[in-house]
């Protein structure tokens, strides 16, 4: 009965024991009602698990899988440059217009874009990238932003009492001393940019992935495959997900002291 | 037997107004060098008001951070308006850098203070403030998991270790148990004798425990039917007989004078 109360209450922790039991058992509950519910035109967990199969014993999937992976990684790598060059420069007063107008590109739709991108790239690859970053570096640069302007006045006091120029001030505060939330914000952009990828995939498949594996399967209607992708994709997520979590506690051990356990 | 000496710091005339809101006016205070034989004696100064009452714009105002709507604040023995970084400040959160460790927070302080030193040279001057103040076993720890207190010492020694000679402390004894307070006391005390010229402003509500270690109290208040606080009365501890007593809280005298300002506040 205590435990019940532990797992129904607000507020409470519990132990990893109970987290994982917890996972599992929904987890459990989730598939179940999807193998009952599922038949008919939506696959039921065994035929995406046997559909599962198939994918990763087909000839081009790792392929694919490194194609898609290599895409995102080089358009995260890109975006995160720029976007915290762009962030880094708000707060000197000539930049701030440009950093404004970065943010407010988020309202902007990809799709009626793609012609000018097309015009502007000169192959294909050139073309998921450049739309890869369009897509992710004004969500990016929101949250830096929110991120610099989070940050109290007494830091830069105390940068001026410890008699730190404004550039030193800059360095201390602004870049080392928040590196750690750049990583998280990093980590939490990669779960738009590895979204994104079956959209830019779609747009030109000369180079395979993932997504233009989604998109012929959809073609064919053949849905126990684009359900298998969608849960490999999905798995990949949260693989990287936990790693960028973890490699962020590495890098950075004093974000572990806040952490609530 | 002491003396007093050169005029180190000066407000004149300080007023702040925040549009047609004033909040502090016609603030003027000295502080004099004090000489006391064989021995490096600093100068601690306690500016007691209530909260609310514009303590911290004042803290901000004489550590150069703000600048005054009217007036100057003017600093050591050739009384050139205060610019910031000429101050140290520890305001009452213990503002440190939180991504670095005990020591290299320590050692910011000591790579902008004016002399030159060797890493090893900054590690011996580090390892040895910490000694004194009880923080040598925990240099590698991040400021997080630090204690209130053990948070308190670093950003001092940080400020001392700048070489900066003023240092102001907003609200030291706020928070902490009767025990930590004798600590940070004792702390307090060692720092003002570490130099001739350094200076404590302790800017604090805390009547009793300011006055006991300070050698002038100056009582910030606002007056009947007038808007924004002033310096409303100086008391010299030191002509009452009542500075560097350790034992002065056990004075009957003291405790009176400190019903007094607590009344007057």
């Amino acid at each position: 009965m205590i435990w019940l109360k532990k797992i129904f209450e607000p507020l409470n922790l519990v132990n990893r024991k109970t987290v994982i039991f917890l996972i599992t058992v929904q987890s459990l509950f989730v598939l179940l009602f999807w193998q009952l519910s599922g038949g008919g035109l939506i696959p039921t967990p065994l035929k995406v698990l046997e559909g599962i199969g198939r994918i990763i014993n087909s000839h081009d999937f790792y392929d694919n899988f490194f194609s898609s992976l290599s895409l995102t990684l080089q358009g995260m790598g890109i975006s995160i440059f720029i976007a915290l060059i762009i962030s880094y420069l708000s707060l000197i007063p000539f930049f701030n217009p440009l950093a404004k107008f970065v943010i407010k590109c988020r309202y902007l739709t990809l799709t009626g874009l793609i012609f000018l991108f097309t015009l502007l790239t000169q192959n294909g690859h050139e073309l998921k990238i450049s739309l890869l970053i369009f897509g992710i570096v004004p969500f990016f640069v929101t949250s830096l932003l929110s991120i610099i302007e989070s940050i109290p006045t007494e830091e830069y006091d105390l940068c001026k009492t410890l008699r730190m120029n404004n550039w030193q001030s800059l360095l201390e505060v602004v870049i080392i001393g928040r590196l750690d939330q750049v990583f998280e914000v990093m980590r939490q952009n990669f779960a738009i940019a590895w979204m994104m990828i079956t959209m830019v995939e779609g747009l030109n498949m000369s180079e395979g992935g993932l997504g233009t594996m989604l998109i012929k399967s959809n073609k064919y209607i053949d849905l126990s495959v684009v359900f298998g992708v969608l849960v490999i994709i999905f798995i990949i997520g949260i693989v990287f997900d936990i790693l960028l979590g973890k490699l962020r506690f590495w890098l950075f051990p004093y974000t572990k002291i806040n952490v609530r356990k | 037997m002491y003396k007093k000496d050169a005029l180190i710091l000066k407000a004149d005339n300080v007023g702040l107004q925040y549009e047609e809101k004033i909040i502090l006016r016609e603030i003027n205070f000295e502080i004099l060098d004090i000489i006391r034989p064989d021995m490096a004696q600093g100068q601690v100064v306690s500016l007691i008001g209530r909260s609310g009452v514009g303590k911290t714009q004042l803290f901000r105002i004489l550590s150069g951070l703000l600048k005054p709507t009217t007036g100057t604040v003017k600093i050591e023995v050739d009384q050139h308006i205060v610019q910031p970084g000429e101050v140290g400040i520890v305001p009452q959160n213990y503002i440190l850098f939180n991504h670095r460790t005990v020591l290299e927070n320590l050692k910011i302080g000591l790579n902008n203070c004016a002399d030159k030193r060797s890493e090893k040279e900054k590690e011996e001057i580090i390892n040895e403030y910490c000694l004194n103040f009880d923080l040598i076993n925990h240099l590698k720890k991040y400021p997080m998991q630090l204690s209130g207190g053990q948070q308190q010492r670093v950003s001092i020694i940080q400020q001392v270790l700048t070489g900066n000679k003023f240092i102001l402390l907003d609200e030291p004894f706020s928070g902490l148990d009767i025990l930590m307070v004798d600590k940070v006391m004792n702390l307090l005390i060692k720092i003002s004798t570490l130099h001739e010229h350094n200076t404590l402003i302790i800017v604090s509500h805390d009547a009793e425990n300011a006055m006991a270690i300070s050698d002038t109290v100056f009582i910030i208040a606002k007056q009947e039917g007038k808007e924004g606080a002033t310096i409303t009365e100086k008391i010299d501890l030191m002509q009452l007989d009542m500075a560097w007593n350790p034992d002065i809280k056990k004075n009957s005298a003291f405790q009176q004078l400190v019903d007094d300002i607590k009344y007057k506040i």
